[in-house]
């Protein structure tokens, strides 16, 4: 008797002070502005089952770690019921014990019990022995602690099998019933509050990858300047992290010697929480411009797997410096030719006049043509992009495809959006929405995977619904029954925009392959390519820290050996022609566009 | 009368002040030989003032004080707005600087009198003379004629006068001090001791011409070749990306949107294709000759003067050409 109230004051306090502990977070939670959207309710649920039931993404990006993880996820789901009626029976509320279908679910859970075992030493070896990068320095005492608790609650399951009804029996009961009530008091401030909140997180998690939504200048918005602006979504985020370093391990500016390190944000974003210190400047919450080191090239939030955001929060926090002018000066250069000049090199658009008429281009006129050619900052003005733009009307000319361009376009607001200036971009999104429609455009076309997110993504925020298309796409389904050249090995750059946002890692290779390419692939391919370095306005980056990310990509790629490296984006074949020039390499660097045509006119 | 303001800090002259002192020598000339007073204004500024008589002007005004030691907006209006009371000028030349930016409008609507700014030549419209300046982002350019009483208050583009057209005097001009009354109390900036953000020791965005390095060169022994030609033009050496990231040239000699912006007067482009992120640096050079082995590299879209060859070849033959 004794025994039961003691148990239940132990119970008690162990709830009040997790209460405790949780009342904290779920007052920052709804302190924080909502920023929370249920849009597409059916994928959002497919995702809670794969990811958190089926432990997909756990062990899709880490086979083996993943496994002893999901060993261990499935055997604490298994062990819910058990641990609920030892509960029932300690608190003197119910004794289901002695119940039939309890010994067989007892004997059911025995294998789950071995698969923790196994699972969790796996995962405490590579914790305590391997060390992982990922994982930080020093070695996190809690997870080794929380680690040993686990195993301990499997082995006091399982010697329970053995002492039968002795004294021991008692102490091991315990022993199993102590060990979940500090557990318990452990998961707040710890990493294992993803116990809790990650299925949670996942299913808010936006749909597509990189949502930044639009900014309501009506309601005064001006970004994520302070702690306090932190929104819903991320003050869940911060309680979520796993702390796992995926997005660390695969930032391309951590991985060559930057400051960034996206795990740290989401760290940092919780330790100013819980401190309280909500006037902190994120800006200085943060290392010293790490802000402006981030290429959205989103492998960090693509590849967490308890549904992080990392994209809002540093697009949101660039825009609270850039609303207060505190935006690096190379972009300052960048907006003034956006707003001057509308494209991002603030060059004068007879150039593209003279480019639109030597490629003999003509006016979309949608009685006539079937797409609309979208020619983008580089289209109107980049040599080479020029080349590959050529090599895509040639191919068009050739399937007997009609098409047009529009008299006047202006950049889509790519860098603008990821960068932190919404307001430039909303109007340049506006301008050219108002230009498409007019022009009465229904399908469009673009070799720019930058322009494919802004105008088939970023606008339908603003009602734009028209269908747009990547050029490897289109050109795909035009040549599909054309095959020939002998172009032999090659490597393919899959440009985060097309391979990673947009998930286009299928054409690009059906192309090269009909073409007589041999696809060499890199290390980082198809859905998570290794950036170029030139995403989010890093393309102006006056000066870089550590080593170029496009130098580190170029070395990968030559890494496979091929002597060609095919890409499908502008600002990539910028900046791995520059890393070339640099290391005074010899790879032929060539558009896919170009590709094609080059190996169709030899078929 | 012209009067010349001309722009210091801390005793050393702006050399764009001369440009300023021959533009308005010119314009005194189109005027009907109005005479031309130089005036320069701050601490301790004696030397500075005899070093300007040496232009062939009517006189020197120097105006010193403990308060126009460092420059603050409210200090040099008042001190200049006294100065053009008692001086009377029909025009007031000054170069179009940062400073004169910071006061020239405060100054000339203290006195209600036009501003024609960023002036880069002198025209005349029936017989009276007129500024030209530019419009539009220079696209177009304008005859101005001030349509007020004098003074006019007229500011001078960098660049768009030759210091050495300055006509110098047979014998120095004479020097007075004017005294000026300044009340600490009705300067409302206080400014701080002046510093430079750590910039590049070179800065090419003064220079008026200038040779830029490309990838064509090779190799790092080659680089004297353009040296010399950059000597035998009296031009700056510049450099793409891969040549500084080479560590070939230090990187201050980066032109480009990563590096810095030019504008000189000349700009050859030696072995140089042409890379959006380079020609974004330097399009708006006013006159660019590109040399270059491949007949379609981008240089020759921007380039008014294009040499399809070898650099090595080229390049020489340049050099002794401009040596005879």
């Amino acid at each position: 008797m004794i025994e039961t109230w003691v148990f239940r004051l132990l119970v008690l306090a162990s709830l009040a002070l997790f209460t405790a502990q949780m009342a904290t977070r779920v007052r920052l939670f709804a302190r924080a502005k909502s920023n929370i959207r249920l849009t597409g309710p059916a994928l959002r649920l497919q995702r809670v089952l794969l990811e958190v039931v089926c432990q997909s993404k756990v062990i899709a990006e880490k086979p083996l770690v993943g496994v002893g993880h999901a060993l261990v996820f499935w055997g604490f789901v298994a062990f819910a019921g058990f641990t609920l009626v030892q509960f029932l029976k300690g608190l003197g509320i119910a004794d289901l014990t002695g119940q039939r279908w309890f010994h067989l679910y007892r004997l059911a859970v025995l294998p789950f019990a071995l698969a923790v075992l196994v699972g969790m030493s796996g995962l405490l070896v590579r914790r305590a022995l391997v060390r992982p990068e990922a994982l930080g320095r020093p070695v996190s005492r809690e997870s080794l602690l929380i680690g040993a608790f686990i195993i301990t609650l499997m082995v006091t399951f399982l010697l329970d099998f053995r002492l039968g009804d002795s004294t021991w029996s008692r102490v091991n009961w315990w022993v199993h019933a102590l060990v979940i009530l500090v557990f318990l008091d452990l998961i707040p401030d710890s990493k294992h509050l993803h116990l809790l909140l990650s299925p949670l997180t996942i299913l808010l998690e936006s749909p597509g990858l990189g949502t930044v939504r639009n900014l309501d200048f009506e309601k005064e918005e001006v970004g994520l300047e302070a702690v306090k602006d932190i929104e819903r979504k991320q003050v869940l985020d911060a309680f979520t992290c796993v702390e796992c370093g995926r997005c660390q391990m695969n930032c391309p500016a951590y991985a060559t010697g930057k400051l960034l390190n996206p795990k740290k944000l989401i760290l940092q974003n919780e330790a100013g929480l819980l401190a309280g210190r909500l006037d902190v400047k994120l800006s200085d919450l943060y290392d010293a411009g790490v802000l402006w080191q981030c290429t959205t090239c989103g492998a960090c939030e693509s590849q967490c797997p308890v549904g992080i955001e990392h994209l809002p929060l540093i697009i949101g926090a660039r825009r609270g410096l850039v609303s207060n002018g505190e935006a690096p000066a190379y972009l300052a250069t960048v907006y003034n030719n956006l707003e001057r000049r509308g494209n991002i090199w603030g060059l004068t658009y007879d150039q593209r006049e003279k480019f639109v008429a030597s490629a003999g281009l003509e006016e979309f006129d949608s009685s006539r043509h079937e797409y609309l050619v979208w020619l983008g900052c580089a289209g109107a003005f980049e040599a080479d992009y020029q080349k590959a733009l050529r090599a895509l009307f040639e191919i068009l000319r050739r399937v007997k495809v009609t098409f047009g361009v529009l008299a006047r376009e202006r950049c889509t607001g790519d860098i603008a959006k990821r960068s932190g200036n919404e307001y430039l971009f909303q109007e340049l999104a506006r301008e050219n929405i108002e230009g498409l429609t007019k022009a009465g455009a229904r399908k469009i076309v673009t070799s720019c995977p930058h322009c494919l997110r802004t105008l088939g993504v970023d606008y339908r925020e603003f009602g734009f619904d028209r269908e747009v298309l990547h050029s490897s796409v289109l050109v795909d389904q035009l040549t599909s029954s054309i095959r020939g050249g002998r172009a032999g090995d090659v490597t393919f750059h899959d440009p985060c925009y097309l391979g990673r946002y947009a998930g286009f890692t299928g054409p690009p290779r059906e192309l090269l392959g009909r073409f007589g390419g041999n696809v060499r692939e890199p290390v980082r391919t198809r859905s998570n390519p290794f950036c170029c370095g030139a995403g989010g306005g890093l393309l102006f980056e006056e000066h870089e820290e550590g080593k170029r990310i496009s130098q580190e990509r170029l070395e990968q790629l030559q890494a496979t050996g091929a002597l060609c490296v095919v890409t499908a984006c502008p600002f990539c074949s910028i900046m791995l022609k520059g890393a070339q020039a640099s290391a005074n390499a010899s790879t032929e660097i060539v558009d896919l566009m170009t590709f094609v045509h080059d190996q169709l006119k030899t078929a | 009368m012209v009067l010349v303001i001309a722009e210091q800090r801390a005793g050393a002259l702006n050399r764009v002040s001369w440009e300023t002192v021959a533009a308005a020598q010119q314009l005194a000339g189109a005027a009907g030989g109005m005479p031309v007073t130089i005036a320069v204004a701050g601490g301790s500024i004696r030397d500075l003032a005899a070093e300007l008589a040496s232009a062939s002007v009517a006189s020197v005004v120097a105006i010193e004080h403990p308060l126009l030691a460092s420059y603050t907006p409210d200090g040099f209006v008042q001190a200049l707005q006294e100065l053009v009371s008692r001086t009377t000028p029909s025009y007031v030349a000054i170069p179009h600087t940062y400073q004169t930016r910071d006061f020239a409008p405060a100054l000339a609507s203290r006195l209600a009198r036009p501003l024609i700014t960023d002036v880069i030549g002198l025209a005349s419209f029936e017989g009276r003379p007129a500024f030209v300046r530019p419009l539009f982002q220079g696209r177009l350019v304008a005859d101005v004629v001030p349509d007020a009483a004098p003074p006019c208050f007229v500011t001078f583009q960098v660049g768009a006068f030759r210091a050495d057209d300055v006509v110098r005097g047979a014998a120095p001009a004479p020097v007075s001090t004017m005294e000026v009354a300044l009340d600490a109390s009705t300067i409302r900036q206080k400014p701080e001791p002046p510093f430079r953000e750590a910039k590049q020791a070179v800065d090419l965005s003064q220079a008026e011409r200038i040779v830029a390095v490309g990838r064509g060169i090779k190799a790092p022994e080659h680089l004297p070749l353009v040296r010399a030609l950059a000597d035998a033009l009296g031009a700056e050496l510049g450099a793409s990306r891969p040549i500084c990231d080479s560590g070939w040239l230090p990187m201050e000699r980066q032109i480009g949107s990563s590096g810095q912006t030019v504008a000189p007067k000349l700009y050859v482009a030696v072995g140089l294709s042409g890379a959006i992120q380079h020609l974004v640096g330097m399009k708006a050079s006013r006159a660019i000759v590109a040399i270059n082995k491949d007949p379609d590299a981008p240089i020759f879209e921007v380039a008014d003067y294009g040499i399809v060859g070898d650099l090595f070849e080229v390049v020489p033959a340049l050099i002794a050409e401009l040596g005879r």
